[in-house]
């Protein structure tokens, strides 16, 4: 049969169309009025979770789209995305640092008081991690998740070393020597899947070794970063690391990747590992009946490194931020799906049972935890829910361009290649700069109550 | 066609308009037709390239977190960049790699596509085998040359060295991984190109007793040099862009040995939310990039190549 023009024309024509009509289809997934939501969520059994219980668990008003995206491109796709005018409704940030202060500059942000009120979210979230979304005084952002860092271990290994978990630097430096001398890794560490694993260890250096009070003063500007006390414990903390005391040798922690690190800690090859309360959902998987052992890990307070500091020090840190999209289709909407997400008891709790996934700082008791919770998670929660000591993680309390130098340099700094007190002196310059232009998240101040 | 007729007894000056060709007429000449095939190239690239490309030289003259509004600053990103050392390593990084492929996977490639046009048979195999690497993914590459390197169980276990994590080793690693994808892309051009050499030079020059080293410098080489330099000039322009491998395998790291301009640039534009410094870095590596270009349509003019 020939083809003649009219025929392709006419036939292009009606395929196009018909495209297009099944494009326009109305379906669950192409609801025009539905409450867009992108999260990075990099483990499947969350997702399922979070598809399950918070987006099709919902009650309304309105439904909700989601879309998982990768942890390595969420924060470019929703900035391109805002600046093209458009982006998921709800904005998720890694912490109320991280590109909150500018989202708000560029009007990119709804201002949450209003729902604040009523939702009455100063009773139901924790006010430090309330203050610490605030923007110029206005509340931007909600946490949807809070973390701290702590000390894990695997009982049997702390026995083998005939040691105890350590509280203080002379106890952790004599369990490291003594983990080393026997040729293992004292300290499980490395930055190869996450490069921001840096900063971690400069949390520790600064609020363990340096203390938190110090670092409270250096946020509000009435302490140099260039001062001898965090020179010192930095010099400290990263002399452990040129003593092959994280990870095994500098160059090794540059290639550690995870998985590395739980097999060391599960296999009794580590002494210890040092990281955030996010680690829980993924330890199952190398320890006990999941991994097919009868390897336990357990967590403790990170021990006190510097003279006067507490032993006691909770570095609290918002792991995520979300805020609502000016550009929102219903902005009502957004925000009473952001008042399920982070104060919906049930669903929270639920997900911390099943999954370990870090709750939003929510007053959580013992009595609010069924029977049979794993200690760990409940032991972490009510602790966290008395604590008075509190540390300054740098993705909640450093402003983007001084956490970005800290997270970049200090691998210099454990080469040999700057010495701690030039790094000091380039946080400094940063946050000297930033601090001017009112950048820094607003800190509670040290020894208050979580609320 | 249409034909003014004027009445005879008309006393009024003949006036002659020439026949106005239809649209589609117009359309048709060979010369407009070109044209209008090509206009919706002109308009893609005018709305993908030129304009996002004049924003960013725009916006290297401002002060751009890359969300909202911009605040002009003249010169400050470029003064900046000068005192720079993460922008001076990085551009040291870029000609140590620029100056590594113009040497190591060209030489491979030309000694390579050279060898395969001595032999009949396996020819298609091997260059089969050689251009695999190239039509892998490189994040797919990459990932299998971090495992391969890994200092647990990999070659940097045997060897008892750290080829990622040794701020020394790193970046001839990296260069070293992507140039395994690259060089086999080099060897089928190479070949092509040295299969439309003459071949009576050839028997010429065996006769005048050139052995085989000899007819490649004076045969072969003279005989490819357009696709050699071309290669060589798209070398140091891919050079400058490179940012894959370096992005998979150690993201800059360790300590910034690994960090190219364009791993700063990505890093100053969507991590530290330093937009307007990223594009002056973004400028500065297409301006090398043209100045590259420029040199070479000089010589080619002056050489006369043809490509």
């Amino acid at each position: 049969m020939d083809l003649t023009r009219r025929h392709f024309l006419t036939s292009s024509g009606a395929v196009v169309a018909l495209a297009g009509l099944a494009a326009c289809g109305k379906g669950p997934a192409s609801d025009p009025s539905a409450i867009v939501v992108w999260d990075n969520l990099d483990n499947q059994d969350l997702v399922a979770y979070f598809q399950k219980h918070v987006v099709e668990g919902y009650p309304g008003p309105g439904t909700v789209r989601f879309t998982n995206k990768s942890t390595d491109t969420i924060d470019r796709l929703i900035q391109t995305s805002l600046a093209a005018g458009s982006g998921p409704d709800v904005i998720v940030t890694p912490g109320p640092s991280s590109g909150v202060t500018e989202y708000t500059k560029a009007g990119y942000l709804v201002d949450l008081d209003g729902y604040a009120e009523k939702y009455g979210w100063k009773s139901k979230l924790a006010t430090w991690a309330l203050e610490a979304s605030r923007v110029d005084g206005t509340l931007r952002t909600l946490p949807t998740q809070y973390e701290t860092m702590v000390f894990y271990y695997n009982p049997e290994t702390v026995q083998a070393l005939g040691a105890k978990v350590p509280t203080n630097q002379s106890d952790f430096e004599a369990y490291c020597e003594e983990a080393k001398g026997r040729g293992m890794v004292p300290i499980a560490a490395g930055n190869s899947d996450w490069k921001g694993a840096n900063e971690w260890h400069m949390v520790i250096a600064l609020n363990h070794g340096a203390g938190p009070a110090a670092v409270y003063q250096a946020l509000q500007g009435d302490l140099s970063w260039e001062d001898p006390i965090f020179v010192d414990a930095i010099t400290r903390y990263t002399d452990y690391f040129k003593k092959g005391w994280f990870g095994g040798s500098v160059e090794d922690y540059f290639t550690n990747k995870f998985s590395t690190l739980y097999e060391q800690l599960a296999g009794g090859k580590a002494g210890a590992m040092i990281s955030g309360t996010w680690e829980f959902p993924y330890l199952p998987t190398y320890f006990g009946d999941k991994a097919g052992n009868d390897d336990v890990w357990n967590w403790a307070a990170i021990p006190s490194l510097g003279a006067d500091v507490p032993n006691d020090v909770w570095d609290l840190a918002i792991g995520q931020s979300a805020g609502i999209n000016s550009n929102a289709h219903d902005v009502d909407h957004a925000a009473s799906f952001l008042n399920f997400l982070t104060t919906d008891k049930l669903v929270i709790l639920q997900a911390l049972v099943e999954l370990n996934a870090a709750p939003p700082p929510i007053d959580i008791k013992q009595s609010d935890f069924s029977p049979g919770t794993d200690e760990r998670i409940v032991r972490l929660y009510t602790t966290l829910s008395s604590a008075k000591t509190i540390g300054y993680p740098i993705w909640t309390f450093f402003p983007q361009q001084t956490e970005t130098y800290i997270i970049d340099y200090f691998e210099k700094v454990i080469t040999g290649d700057l010495s701690p007190a030039e790094y000091c002196a380039g946080i400094q310059k940063r946050f000297t700069r930033e601090h001017a232009a009112g950048k820094v998240p607003h800190a509670p101040e040290p020894g208050v109550a979580l609320k | 066609m249409t034909t003014t007729s004027v009445p005879a007894t008309s006393t009024a000056p003949i006036t002659r308009t020439r026949p106005r060709p239809s649209v589609r007429a117009r359309l048709s000449q060979p010369r407009i037709r070109g044209w209008v095939f090509l206009l919706p190239l002109i308009v893609v690239n005018a709305v993908v390239v030129i304009v996002p490309s004049l924003f960013a030289v725009y916006y290297s003259f401002t002060d751009w977190s890359g969300i909202g509004p911009a605040t002009f600053t003249g010169l400050t990103n470029y003064r900046d960049l000068l005192a720079d050392d993460e922008f001076l390593n990085g551009l040291w990084h870029n000609i140590i790699w620029t100056l590594f492929f113009l040497v190591v996977p060209m030489t491979m490639g030309l000694f390579g596509a050279y060898a395969l046009t001595r032999i009949t048979r396996f020819r298609l195999l091997f260059r089969v085998l050689f251009f695999i690497p190239y039509i892998v993914a490189s994040v797919v590459n990459a990932s299998i040359w971090e495992s391969i390197l890994n200092t647990q169980s990999g070659l940097g276990h045997v060897l008892g060295i750290n080829p990622l994590g040794d701020p020394d080793l790193a970046l001839w690693s990296v260069m070293g991984v992507n140039n395994w994808a690259w060089w086999g892309f080099l060897v089928v051009v190479f070949l092509a190109a040295m299969q439309g050499v003459n071949p009576s030079l050839y028997e010429a020059a065996k006769l005048d007793g050139a052995g085989p080293v000899r007819q490649f410098f004076s045969v072969t080489l003279p005989g490819i040099r357009p696709t050699f330099a071309f290669l060589g000039l798209m070398t140091i322009i891919w050079s400058f862009l490179a940012f894959d491998y370096v992005y998979v395998m150690t993201q800059g790291g360790p300590a910034g040995s690994t960090d190219l301009l364009s791993t700063l640039l990505y890093r100053d534009a969507f991590t530290n939310l330093s937009a307007g410094y990223a594009s002056a870095v973004g400028v500065v590596m297409a301006l090398i990039s043209t100045a590259v270009v420029i040199v070479y349509l000089v010589i080619r003019k002056v050489k006369d190549w043809e490509i």
